[in-house]
């Protein structure tokens, strides 16, 4: 028999090859030594791409999936919604995820990530650390779920670029994967805009030439998290548990009930949970349930990626509307109510449509 | 209803066999971690690797019920999961188009990669073509070449080149790194 080709030596490796092939391998030293080579290197291979192991969370997940015949939602999943379930448009309630979502990054997240001796003050100057210290762009990916003002769960991708205020986009995503909405602003050339499809269809708003709202939706996030800082600061019965799971260490931190004690709190927080990261401190999961400008919500938030780049390596275009071929397109100048202008850019659309 | 058979052999028929709950269980327990690790492989992503695995049993689970063929399940589990991992890896193209590259820089840790060669040889894994990584980690899993024909969509009997070829596109990745 001649010597085996390197698919052959491949077969033996992989316990494929036919007889001869084998008795070959075996009596030839050549080809043995071939046979050797390839399987260190398939060794090397296959236990490259065959690590990492099921988490007892992620067990749990699937049992419960299997049992209940539908996805679960890991340790996230919500409790029964305790509010009716009014079913709004799905950009309507961009604004509440993020800043649903934003409490947590921001907020529960550095504290839920500090060992438990930290101080509330030393918390707050944590949160105050990551809410301003981060440079250039950074781009957060998360699953968003809000009871009553969401249904299923979205996949948000927010984009901020820390350099230059009033420059981002916000983009949500529906269960299927599909963009529902989308908002961004560049505030150094005037424009912000707004996209929003259903069942097919896209709007896109665009405001131009107009200088950038008093209060952009980062900052009314700012302005949310400030209060949920001071409230936060009132809470120290936090309870944390230690994981040792075959990923690596988990911190589940749960929170009781947390309030001002104003009567005309504007956010309360009644509960929260919180997966995580024992190696890094990113927050993984988290489950919160509370009430914002006396609307009670309920959410559940999953961090997929994080990721922070220089602002020169960020290509415009990131941040631009994410607009498809056959989108109504209704261009619009900023009058001196920024807040209005899409409002009015649909009344004066329909107007002329009559 | 036919007993399960998980690898190709006629299996002894018990009662989870009978229950598409318990038999979907038990699958699980005897393939759940193999089809994890080939999804974390072929995605380079956690999040991505535990929703396509939940999904993949869920369809399991209706295959079953629906009284579906139950020869060579964990090909089939493999080829399921297979189409999720390349829709996956579509969807976030396409709401991610402007950076491509962004997954491998944005990859979960490397947490029991502390080893630089082993280190190295994920990174190597990453940058191959989809099919390649594909292949090298179906073959990872244990699968055989008629599994691995069955997973990946393709000949059986070109399963043993391609994957060399892939192996060989491997090897250089990782000596050019």
């Amino acid at each position: 028999m001649n010597c085996l080709t390197d698919i052959e030596v491949q077969a033996v490796v992989d316990g494929e090859a036919g007889e001869a092939s084998r008795v070959h391998a075996a009596e030839c030293a050549r080809c043995r030594r071939l046979v050797d080579e390839r399987r260190r290197d398939v060794t090397a291979v296959t236990a490259a791409a065959s690590s990492g192991a099921i988490s007892p969370a992620f067990e749990s997940r699937i049992q419960r999936a299997i049992a209940d015949g539908r996805p679960a939602r890991g340790a996230t999943t919500l409790r029964a919604a305790p509010f009716g379930a009014s079913r709004r448009r799905a950009w309507i309630s961009a604004a509440a995820a993020a800043a649903a979502a934003a409490i947590v990054i921001f907020v529960i997240l550095p504290k839920a990530g500090s060992p438990t001796t930290l101080s509330a003050s030393e918390v707050l100057g944590r949160s105050l650390q990551t809410m301003t210290g981060a440079k250039g762009v950074e781009l957060l990916e998360y699953d968003l779920f809000v009871a009553g003002g969401m249904s299923g769960s979205h996949r948000i991708v927010h984009l901020i670029d820390h350099e230059r205020k009033g420059r981002y986009r916000f983009s949500n995503y529906g269960p299927d994967g599909a963009l529902e909405s989308s908002v961004g602003q560049e505030s150094s050339a005037g424009r912000r805009f707004l996209v929003v499809r259903a069942e097919g269809r896209g709007v896109m708003v665009n405001i131009e030439a107009g200088a950038a709202p008093q209060v952009s939706l980062p900052e009314m996030i700012q302005a949310l998290i400030e209060t949920s800082i001071t409230m936060m600061q009132a809470n120290r019965d936090q309870t944390l548990t230690v994981h040792d799971t075959a990923a690596g260490r988990q911190y589940v931190v749960e929170m009781p009930r947390v309030q001002t004690g104003s009567s005309a709190a504007a956010f309360d927080l009644y509960s929260a949970r919180a997966v995580v990261d024992g190696q890094d401190f990113r927050i993984q999961e988290f489950e919160a349930s509370g009430s914002v400008l006396k609307q009670p919500y309920s959410m559940s938030f999953k961090l997929i990626r994080r990721t922070i780049r220089p602002s020169a390596e960020v290509p415009a275009e990131e941040f631009a509307a994410p607009a498809t071929a056959g989108d109504v397109v209704i261009n619009a100048r900023a009058d001196k109510d920024p807040l209005s202008d899409v409002l009015t850019a649909f009344v004066r659309e329909l107007t002329r449509g009559k | 209803m036919k007993p399960i058979e998980t690898t190709g052999r006629a299996d002894d028929s018990t009662q989870s066999d009978v229950d598409p709950r318990a038999a979907a269980r038990r699958l699980f327990a005897e393939h759940g971690q193999a089809l994890y690790r080939f999804c974390r492989s072929t995605l380079a992503h956690t999040a991505d690797a535990e929703d396509v695995v939940q999904d993949t049993f869920l369809k399991l689970l209706l295959h079953l019920q629906s009284g579906g063929d139950r020869s060579n399940l964990r090909a089939w589990l493999f080829a399921v999961a297979a189409n999720a991992c390349r829709d996956r890896g579509r969807w976030r193209m396409r709401w991610l188009p402007w950076r491509a590259e962004l997954d491998a820089r944005t990859v979960d840790p490397d947490t029991d990669d502390d080893e630089p060669d082993r280190r190295r040889a994920r990174q190597a894994l990453r940058v191959l073509a989809p099919r390649d990584r594909l292949l090298i980690s179906l073959r990872a899993q244990g699968l055989s070449y008629r599994e691995m024909a069955i997973a990946a969509g393709i000949a059986e009997n070109s399963v043993g080149r391609l994957l060399a070829r892939a192996i060989d596109r491997w090897k250089r990745a990782v000596e050019s790194t």
